[in-house]
Order: structure tokens, then sequence, then C-alpha cells
């Protein structure tokens, strides 16, 4: 079992339904009774550390199944008035709102059980994550049949079914997906979960070659896995630097056309349109470069989820502007400016700050 | 209120607008312009300096607004009814050559264009000759009015009629002025002669009739919808900005100047139909 | 001269059609050849006029199996080739044909009223589709003026709710006037006319719902394409976004066997010694006449053309017109009162854009007694093209010469609204034959319509508050042209056949086998639109010949009152589609069957 065989450093703690909080506490404990006892620490300081790690991802996992919740429930919320627009005229349209929905759920039951963020949150992802891709594949449709079809691309992506937004709500999957791929500091070992899970987990704490040298000199054992731990959390945040890239750019085309409607008369209207390449290109950058990562990224996340409150405000007062006001609150909360859009790039710009907080390979 | 009677003998007993060169003379000098040059009393003003405005190509506040250049987005059958209309003028047939060029005056009054430049007159008495030679109708005519076509040249022989009843000239000889002011009486409910004809046929229904097909004529061309910004053809490309008036991509935002209708014009200030009981006139077109 | 479109390949993106598609709209087309009929053959039924109603009936019938031939005095269109995003091209659209028109307050017809061709009047309709209020049905008995209906609101209102699915109605979840309801469709976003009554509205305290309810698609359905927000229904939907019954009903009713003979004129019903109809006489394309026999016709020409033709087919036994022993085929015509009111706003408005239907308000739909006049109105958003604004703006403002143009040029900065005020049914406003004939040697209708007190005061009153709205959205300037809209009744339905033409089903009182289903049989009409429920009783009329069998043939006496209800008759791209909707507030009424007689409230 991959688990299993990837953490002999803590075979010695038997007790393996404990979760690592638990763990940690006794390591602790069992540490200072072995630094008061004048006796070798190392061993124990290790496992303190491998635990400590743990928990770290743990959090991560937690932060990131928080996103993942946050934004699969924007963009449902978002879908179902999108999808009003369009009455709901093929059954199909109903679909993104039970996945996104089914996601939401677990991706905010599985920040506080395991159990969900095991099971139905992948699931839940998967199937946000492949309504996105066919939401997407019936928007290019939709275009293709609105009169002029593609030959009058800017009218009909205008006006016609938001291309890029079921992508978007794809992305909420994906982020479930990896939440559900990182490990919790209250996993069980061995995880005594179905082999799928595994197998797609054993891509990250696989090591590259280069570090079999490594591995095989069994005299730094610790140091081993100080490494490959950090491999793994380097892999997550690589993934998560591309999806807070990918995400930026769907919100900034959203904004694109959404705010071509209004002829773009404010000028704040530009600030996502504009601001989304330059996250996307932090958010590529630190893929491959720390320095980006460290700086660019969360520099631009930050001024994302600040712009988003920002358009938030617009946006709500933009609805309580409208003609009616509030007389009409359902249509204008329709017809106003989308009030989940601005929300739904601030979860961008959390995403982004949160793949910039997370540990690299380098 | 006898606005119409007024207004006439207002004229006659020396211009309101203390323009009191002979009628034939200010004719004679409109028909001369035609080859020296624009005569610039026939001109639209500023109203602040009251220069005279040169006609142009395009007049209205959208310049650069052209929606023949967005023909590659409409519809095929829209393209070919619309080209249709902007390149083939059809022939007098219905009308006499004497009707056509006096009609040709008074559509030149009720829809003046002097402010285009020769290149870009839209053509109006011929479609209405088209409609009247083809006897196409809208589907009913008043109890009070004779078919379309003979209301026609009923109407003309009046407005002659009245031109020479109260100036005793042809009405094609008449200075525009004079011209308004005899169609101001059909307009007003007044007319001071042709008494006979309008024992035929509704005063404001001929009214109504006339201005409505030069309507339809003028605004239908391409030209003028360029003038007063309106979009145009809209299949298979429609619309994306509906609210605030926000022009799409592919229209402009207006830029007005000010200006005002020629000294000698009426027509330039609003007075009710038919001396004001708009109930009698009630509107013909489809809205909902 | 030509611009290349940004991104796209030249040209506007249409597929031209091949030369043997029959296209109703960009995607939707006839892809089976028509059935054709033996000219000898007698066939079940006949329908002359296949507009909101005929279109109805036609792919009902047709769908139940019966033999069904339609005929249309007009062509039966093929949108792409036929119609045009133009105002003054869609000239064709229209019943233009002459008729004859007086009294004090003359109706204006051709663009103004009937339609021509396949579909007829929802071909060019704005597509406004309100239901009328259950206080319309029992106008009589609750204002004293007018007539009652001798159906309820609850009769009908399950077929205002099928139809909306089939149409299908965009509008607003939940809708508060008259029996409160919600739509199938979602509302439309709105234009710059919505934005001005909205917020003179608001600003008044007066509610008004925004974008809808409109039979214009919000989302696609089937093959046909949401609304692409040009502004050209008027001139017909050549998106196929507003419903007509060309592309909602007719499709359908093809694919089940129904024939269409276009630009075949009914000039006459037959009648046979046994005191039924026989069929019809027409002319066809190149103006031959044929017969058609069947055992049932249905006429569905509406308010001018329905009565005329039974006035025309006037034979021995029916001096007075076919069906007319009551004397009153052709009387009790009414209009609404359909003044536009202008408004002149600082800003831009480009009320071109966006369907000229998307927002209303009933607030003053019902009897107020603290006025002076019985009934109310409603007000509407409407959206002139530059042709019908230049004209209005010569009715209302009594513009010409210079002042003509110089207020052209501000077309972009008006609005308009349109006032629908209930008119009352009154003897004298009525069609008669006049001397004079058409191309076909058939005597033309003479119309006489004039205003009555009540009316006058209704109109005033109105005119007034819907200027008062449009000042409060801000306009500068406001003027209004007064007009009259749809026509309604002609041949009216009831109980008694002293005081009406026919039964609440539309079959006359004086003959079994002839039915008139359409806007004629209406005894009054409120101050909705009146399209939705001229669908809606067309397909209550089909369950009920369903029902009927052939024994509509024979019976005199309708027994039947309440026909079950057939779903599955609508048309195939209806299930499935829209949200789930709020479907009543009222508690069902406790009187068993239809058939209120007069006096008794529902
Ligand atoms: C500009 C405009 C806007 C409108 N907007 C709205 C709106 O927003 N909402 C609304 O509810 N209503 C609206 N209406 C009214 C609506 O169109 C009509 O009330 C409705 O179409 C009437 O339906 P019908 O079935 O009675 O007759 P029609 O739909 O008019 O059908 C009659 C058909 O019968 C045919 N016909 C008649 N006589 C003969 C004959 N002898 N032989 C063969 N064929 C014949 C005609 O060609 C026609 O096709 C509008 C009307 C106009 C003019
Ligand atoms: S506004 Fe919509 S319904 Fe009206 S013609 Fe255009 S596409 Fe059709």
């Amino acid at each position: 079992m991959a688990v299993k065989a990837l953490i002999p450093a803590v075979e010695d703690l038997s007790e393996t339904l404990l979760d690592a909080r638990l763990r940690w506490k006794r390591l602790a404990e069992r540490k200072a009774r072995m630094v008061e006892s004048g006796g070798l620490a190392r061993d124990i300081e290790r496992d303190v550390q491998i635990v400590e790690e743990y928990i770290r991802e743990g959090r991560f996992q937690r932060s990131l199944s928080l996103i993942a919740g946050i934004s699969a429930l924007l963009g449902g919320l978002e879908v179902t008035y999108e999808h009003y627009q369009g009455s709901y005229s093929q059954r199909i349209m109903y679909s993104p709102l039970v996945a996104s929905a089914g996601v939401a759920v677990a991706a905010c039951w599985g920040v506080f059980d395991r159990r969900v963020a095991r099971t139905a949150l992948p699931i839940a992802s998967l199937v946000l994550l492949g309504d996105g891709v066919t939401g997407f594949i019936f928007h290019i449709r939709g275009v293709a049949r609105k009169p002029g079809g593609w030959s009058l691309p800017v009218t009909n992506v205008t006006m016609g079914p938001p291309l890029f937004a079921p992508l978007l709500l794809g992305t909420g999957g994906f982020l479930g997906l990896i939440a559900s791929l990182l490990r919790r500091e209250d996993d069980p070992l061995p995880s005594g979960l179905p082999g799928l899970w595994e197998a797609a987990t054993a891509w990250f704490d696989k090591p590259p070659d280069e570090f079999s040298a490594h591995r095989r000199s069994g005299s730094a054992q610790a140091e081993w896995s100080r490494i490959r731990r950090r491999i793994r959390e380097g892999r997550f945040q690589r993934i998560l630097a591309g999806a807070t890239a990918v995400s930026a750019l769907l919100n900034g085309m959203e904004a694109l056309y959404s705010h071509y409607k209004n002829n773009y008369r404010y000028r704040v209207q530009w600030l996502p349109i504009l601001l989304s390449p330059v996250i996307a290109a932090a958010g590529l950058g630190a893929i491959w470069n720390r320095t980006i990562a460290e700086t660019l990224l969360p520099a631009t996340s930050l001024a994302a989820a600040i712009s988003g409150l920002v358009g938030l405000y617009y946006h709500l007062r933009g609805t309580l502007r409208r003609p009616g006001g509030l007389k009409l609150p359902v249509y204008n909360i329709i017809y106003g400016p989308p009030a989940f859009a601005p929300l739904l790039y601030s979860s961008t710009g959390f995403l982004g700050l949160l793949a910039s907080l997370l540990r690299r390979g380098d | 209120m006898a606005i119409g009677r007024q207004r006439a003998k207002e004229h006659v007993a020396g211009s309101p607008n203390g323009n009191i060169t002979s009628q034939s003379e200010q004719g004679a000098q409109a028909a001369q312009s035609k080859q020296t040059g624009p005569d610039t009393t026939m001109l639209p003003t500023n109203p602040r300096t009251g220069e005279p405005l040169a006609p142009r190509a395009q007049p209205g506040y959208y310049p650069g607004f052209s929606t023949l250049r967005q023909q590659a987005f409409w519809d095929e059958a829209t393209r070919n009814v619309v080209l249709e209309r902007v390149q083939h003028t059809p022939p007098i047939r219905f009308f006499s050559p004497e009707e056509a060029q006096l009609m040709e005056s008074v559509c030149a009054r009720i829809l003046p264009q002097d402010d285009r430049d020769e290149a870009h007159i839209i053509p109006i008495v011929c479609r209405i000759d088209e409609r009247l030679y083809a006897g196409r109708i809208d589907g009913y005519r008043y109890e009070d009015m004779p078919p379309d076509g003979e209301a026609h040249r009923l109407g003309l022989r009046a407005i002659e009629a009245i031109a020479q009843h109260l100036y005793g000239v042809a009405f094609v000889e008449l200075g525009p002025g004079e011209q308004e002011r005899v169609l101001a009486t059909i307009h007003d409910g007044e007319p001071p002669a042709a008494e006979d004809i309008w024992q035929r046929m509704s005063v404001s229904r001929y009214w109504m009739l006339l201005v409505q097909d030069c309507i339809e004529a003028y605004y239908s061309h391409p030209y003028a919808w360029d003038e007063i910004g309106f979009g145009g053809p809209a299949y298979p490309r429609g619309y994306v900005r509906l609210e605030n008036g926000l022009p799409e991509s592919w229209e402009v935002n207006e830029r007005r100047y000010e200006w005002r209708a020629p000294s000698w014009a009426i027509s330039g200030e609003y007075q009710p139909m038919g001396g004001g009981d708009t109930a009698a006139t009630p509107g013909q077109e489809g809205t909902h | 001269m030509m611009k290349k479109p940004v991104l796209g390949r030249m040209g506007s993106g249409l597929r031209t059609p091949k030369p043997h598609e029959h296209m109703l709209g960009p995607i939707q087309k006839i892809s089976q050849p028509m059935r054709r009929f033996d000219p000898g053959e007698e066939v079940d039924y006949v329908i002359v006029g296949v507009g909101a109603a005929g279109g109805v009936l036609l792919q009902r019938l047709a769908r139940a199996g019966f033999r069904v031939v339609g005929f249309d005095a007009g062509p039966f269109w093929d949108t792409e080739r036929d119609w045009v995003s133009d105002e003054a091209g869609s000239y064709n659209l229209y019943w233009n044909d002459l008729r004859v028109t007086g009294g004090s307050d003359p109706l204006a017809f051709g663009a103004n009223n009937s339609g021509k061709g396949v579909g007829g009047g929802t071909v060019h309709w704005a597509g406004f589709t309100p239901r009328f209020h259950p206080s319309d049905f029992r106008v009589y008995s609750e204002d004293g003026v007018g007539a009652d209906w001798p159906i309820s609101y609850e009769d009908v209102k399950p077929y205002y709710e099928l139809m909306e699915r089939e149409i299908p109605v965009s509008g607003p979840a939940y809708y508060p006037w008259g029996d409160p309801h919600g739509y199938p469709y979602g509302p439309h976003p709105l234009g710059g006319v919505g934005d001005a009554l909205v917020k003179g509205c608001t600003k008044l305290g007066i509610g008004v719902v925004a974008g809808g309810p409109v039979a214009i698609t919000a989302g696609s359905h089937g093959d046909r394409p949401h609304c692409i927000y040009r502004g050209f229904c008027i001139q017909g939907c050549k998106v196929g976004a507003k419903q007509s019954t060309l592309i909602s009903h007719v499709p359908d009713a093809i694919r089940h066997g129904a024939e269409i003979r276009d630009r075949c004129m009914v000039s006459r019903i037959l009648l046979g010694s046994d005191g039924l109809v026989t069929g019809v006489r027409y002319f066809d394309a190149n103006g031959q006449e044929h017969e058609q026999r069947a055992k049932v016709v249905l006429v569905c020409g509406y308010s001018i053309e329905t009565p005329r033709l039974l006035l025309n087919s006037a034979c021995s036994g029916f001096e007075q017109g076919l069906a007319n022993s009551s004397g009153l085929v052709g009387k009790f015509l009414m209009a609404q009162a359909g003044n536009v009111v202008l408004g002149r706003f600082a800003d831009l408005v480009r009320m071109y854009k966006a369907p000229p239907a998307h927002a209303l308000t009933e607030e003053f739909y019902e009897t107020d007694p603290k006025r002076d006049f019985a009934r109310g109105f409603a007000i509407q958003t409407v959206g002139p093209l530059p042709i019908a604004f230049a004209k209005q703006m010569m009715t209302a403002k009594g513009a010409w010469g210079w002042g003509l143009r110089q207020v052209m040029m501000d077309y972009n900065h008006w609005a308009a609204f349109g006032f629908l005020g209930e008119i009352l049914p009154w003897e004298d406003n009525r069609v008669e034959l006049a001397d004079e004939t058409d191309q076909y040697g058939l005597r033309v209708a003479k119309i006489t319509f004039s205003l009555h007190d009540n009316d006058k005061k209704l109109v005033a009153f109105g005119v007034n508050k819907t200027m008062e709205v449009m000042r409060a959205a801000g306009a500068e300037e406001v003027v209004q042209e007064p007009r009259y809209a749809h026509l309604i009744g002609g041949a009216r339905m009831g109980n008694d056949p002293r005081s009406s033409v026919v039964d609440s089903f539309g079959r006359t009182h004086d003959i079994p086998n002839l039915i008139l289903c359409d806007g004629s049989i209406f005894p009054t009409q409120g101050s909705a639109n009146p399209g939705l429920t001229i669908q809606a009783l067309a397909a209550r009329t089909a369950d009920y010949l369903i029902s009927e069998g052939e024994a509509v043939r024979s019976r005199h006496t309708q027994t039947i009152i309440r026909p079950p209800i057939r779903y599955h008759l609508s048309p195939a791209s209806t299930a499935g589609r829209g949200v789930p909707r709020l479907r009543s507030l009222r508690p069902r009424p406790t009187i068993g069957a239809g058939g209120l007689a007069p006096g008794s409230k529902g």
C-alpha cells in the first residue's frame, strides 16, 4: 500500500487511528521527557517535524476545501440566475445547480469531516468538473445556434450563453478535487481508503528521478522524508498557482464581455479585465519561478481579492440604482450587475494567496 | 383657432419675418441657386451666429455613422430590399408632368432637404408615385375620403387653388415662405380656397395622407437613418447595449449642434394639426 | 462601403437555405412535404384563416388525427426569404385589401390591425401576452356595463397555463394582477423604454413588472433561438424568437398531416339543404374559384373578415347573413384605446433596441369606484421605429417641414408608452358590407366606430395618468397621439341565441357544424392584449370539438361543458422546458361547471 510504504518514519506510532494532533501532542510530551532525561531526541525531533508537516498540509486541505466550497457556492448562485435568464429552456441547464451544490456541501462539510473530504468531495468535484466541460461545449454550441452563429462572435458571445462561465464553475470542481488529494492531519494510517484515491495521490508523493540517490543513501532518512514532503507540497503549490492563473483568465474574459455590454461606462470596469492577465501571468510564472511565487503572486492575488470586493460594492450599488431599485428586487438582481461575479473574482485572489503560502519543492 | 388663415393674412399684410421680397423673385432666386450654388436663404442657420449652415452629406448629430456600411451584417432579403431602395429611382407614372412638378415643390416643403448636399437628397415624389401607380393602399379608406390616388390629385389642385387665392401666383412660383404658408392652411385645417374639393375630402385626413406618404419615403431611406442615429436593419446581428442609450460598437455617439429652421419657415414651430383637436386625427400606425 | 465583421468571415453568417427548404427562422424549417388532399375529397375540418386561433386549431385537430385543411388569404411565409428587417419593406405582412372605415372615431386598419398570411396577426403583433382578469368575464355583473361572458376565468385558466407553455411566454416569476401567477420562461432585460416605465411607475408608487409577459423566448426553445433584442417584432420576427402560430404550431400541424392552402381567399361558406354547412368556396392564388367540402367549417378570420364572410355568405334561409338570426353578426365590434404617449428625455434612450413589448403595469386595470367611469386600462412599453415615430410626431406635435426634420433628429431622445384602455361593446360599432367590391368581386367591409361617454372619460383619465408616469420618469416634454388597437368582437358569444351569435366554444347557435373561433367571439375585451386569450380559447374549442367528434354535426344543444384538457396535443417542443412556476394563488372555484349565469359571482 503506497501510503503505508511511504511513511515508514512514523511506523513507531502504532496508534494508527489517532489523528495527527494527538500524535503531535504525544510526541511533544515524549520529546520533553527525553530532553529532560538527556536522551537522544533526534528521532523524536524528526517525528515531530513529520507530524507538523501533516498538520500544515491538513490546514491547506481545509482552506482549499473551503475555497472550493465557496467558489462552487458562488458559481452555483450565479448560474442559478444566469440560467434563469435563459429560462431553463433545456433540462440540462439545471445540472450545474445540482453539481455545484454538491461540491459546495461536500467541500464545506469536508472541512470538518475527513470521510466526506475523502469520499463525497472527490466524486462531487469530478461531477462538477465534468459538468463544467459539458457546459462549455453546450455554450459553444449555443453561440453557434444564435442567428449569425460564430460569424458574429462579438455579439453572440456577449449576448449568448457566457462561454467561459461553465469552465469557471468547473474550476470549483478542480479545486475540490485537489483538496481531496491533500492529506489531512486526521488521516488514519494506514488510510484504508480505496485504491483509487491512493493511486491518484501517489503521483504527488513520487519523487523525481534525481532524488533516487538520496533515497538510497539510507543515512539521511529524515532528510529524505523532508525532501519528499517538500516535493509534494511544491507540486500542490504549482497546481494551485496554475489554477489561479486559469481562473483569473476565465474571470477576466467574463468581465470583458459582460462589461462590454455596458460600454465600459465606468472606468473601474476595466479593473478586473486588466488585472486578470497580470494575475494569470503571475500564476503561470509561479509554476516555474520561485521569486514570482513569493512576490508577484501574493501581491496580485491580494489585489484581486480586494478588487473583487470593490466590484461587489459597485455591483450592489448598480443593482440598487437600477430603475425600480429595491421595488423590483428579483428582477434587478437578475438583470443588474451580477453580485456573485466579483466575489468569484475575490475567491480567485484567495486561491492565489493560498498558493503562495504553500512551500515549494525548490 | 384659425391659425392658418391668420398666418396667411399676416403675411399678405406684411411679412411676419420682415421679408417682403416679392414671392416670385424669391422663387426665381431659389431656382437660380440650383445652378450657381446653394442659396443661403434656404439653409437652416446657427441660432447663435445667425450664419447659414452649409449643406452636408449627412445632417444630424451622428457624424460618421453609416447604416449602409453595416450591410455585410444584414440578411440577404433585407439587403436586397434596402439596396433596391437606395439604388433604384422609379420613373413617374401616376402623376402627370405638371402634377409631378407641383408635387415636387410641395414635398420639398413637407420634408425640406436644403441642408443635404445634392448627392444625398432622398427622393420622395417618385416613391409616392410608385405606390399610387401600383395601387398599393394601407388596407382602408376613410368614409370621407376618395381613394388615395384621387385624393392626391385633388389635394394638388386644392394647393394650387390656395396659392392662387392667397398670392395670385402658381405654387411652384412662390418663395419657400409663401409655399409653407399655403400648406400651413391645410395643416391648420383652415384652407381658404377650393371649397368644392374639401367637400369631397376631409382636410385633416388629406394632410395626414400627404405627410405620411412623405415620411414613408424619407424615413425608410438609410440616409435618414444615419441622420437620426437609428441602427437600421438588425438581423442576424441584434443589439448588445439595450439601456441608457449606449451605442453599439459600430454605432456612434451623439454630437449635437445647434440649428434653427431658415428664417422664412413657419414649420419650425409646432402647431397642432387641425387647430388642436387631436382626437379627430388618430394615429394610423401599429405599435402594440 | 462594406465593413468586414470583426473576427468573422464575410457575410452575416446565415446559412443560405437550399431551394426546397421552407425556413421558419434561422434554424427551424419544415422538413417534410405537406400532405395534399384530393380536390374532390370531403375533409373533416376546413379552417378559414390560419392566424392566432386558426393556427392553434389546425395543429390540435391534425394531431388528434383529423383531416384538416387550413385556408389563408395570404402566403405561407418563408421567414428567411419573405420577411425583412425593415419597416417599409414589411408592408406585405398586413391585410391591405380595401376596407371602408367611418364613424365619429374611425379605426385605422392595415399595419394597425390585421395580418394576412399564415400566422395572421401573430406575425406582426408585439407579443404582449397578459391574461384577462377574472373580472373581465363578468363585466356586466360587476359594473353594470358591457356584457358577461358565458364562461368564467376558471374555464380558460388551464388553457392560459397550457398556451403560456406552448408559446412560450416569458415574464416575471410573480405576476401580481388579476389571478396572480408566474411564467414558464424568465423575464427579458429592459430596454430604454422599459427603464423609463419602471422609473416613472416606481416614482409614483405604481406597481410595474419588467421583462414580460411577452410571447418572446428568453432562452432558446427547440429550434427557436433566444431573442436578439433587435426591436423589429412588429415587422415579423425573422429570428423566430417572438411567437407566431406560423412557427409555434403550424410546423407541428404539417408534421401531423394538415394541409394549408395559402393565397386562397374563402369567398363563401356553403349551406346544404339540411341546414348544415357543407364546405367553402374559395379563390386560389391564380384567381380560380374552387370548392372544398368539409364536415365542419371553422371560421378564424378575425373581427372584420369573419363577420364579412358570414355576411357575404347570405343565402336563402339566412338572408341577413349566415348564422345571423340574432342580427348581431358584425355588431359589438371593439377596439382598445391605444394612445401612444411620447416623452423626450435629456439623455439618449435609443428606443429601437429591445422588443417594443417588455414592461407593463396593470395597476389601473379594474374598475375604481372613485373614478367616474367603469373599467380600466394598462400602460405598456412600445418602441416605434423611425417611420412610425415620425407619423406620431405629425399627429402628436403637429410636426411637418423643418419642425419634423428637427424633432426626428432627436429620435433617440424619445421614449414611448402604449396606453391600453378598455372600450365597451356598443351595438352601433359594427361591421357591415359596403357597396364597393375587392379584387375577387366580393363586397368589402364597412366599419363604423365611435367612442361613447364611458370610453371618452376612461381615455382622458388614463392618458393623463400615462403622461404623468412619463413625466415622473424624467421626460422634459410629453405629448400623446390618440390611436386604437386590437380589434375584438363582431360575433359575440353567449348563452342566449337571441343576444349572441355563438356559444362559448364558438359554435354558432344557428348552424351546428359552423364554428367561429377568433377575436370576434369575445363579448368584452378587458384592457389586456387579446392574443393569448384568443389562442387559449382556440385550444379549448379544439378540446371541445375532439370530444364531440361526429356529434358536432347533429346536436344543436351543447352537452359538454368542460371538455377534458388534452395536454398531449401540445406541439412536440413543449415538454421539459422552462422553470417550475407559481400556478395559482386563488382557491379553486366552488362552482361546479362553467356557464355562469349573469349575476352570479365566481
Ligand atoms: C401592430 C400590432 C401589434 C399587436 N400587438 C399585440 C400584442 O402585443 N398582444 C396581443 O395580444 N395582440 C396584439 N395584436 C393583436 C393580435 O395580432 C390579434 O388580436 C390577433 O392576431 C387576432 O387573432 P385571430 O386569430 O383572431 O386573427 P388573425 O391572427 O388576424 O388571423 C386571421 C387570418 O385569417 C385570414 N383570413 C381572413 N379572412 C379570410 C378569408 N376569407 N379567407 C382566407 N383567409 C382569411 C387572414 O389572412 C389571417 O391570416 C397586435 C396587432 C397589431 C396590428
Ligand atoms: S426583439 Fe426579439 S422578438 Fe422582437 S424581432 Fe427582435 S429577436 Fe424577434
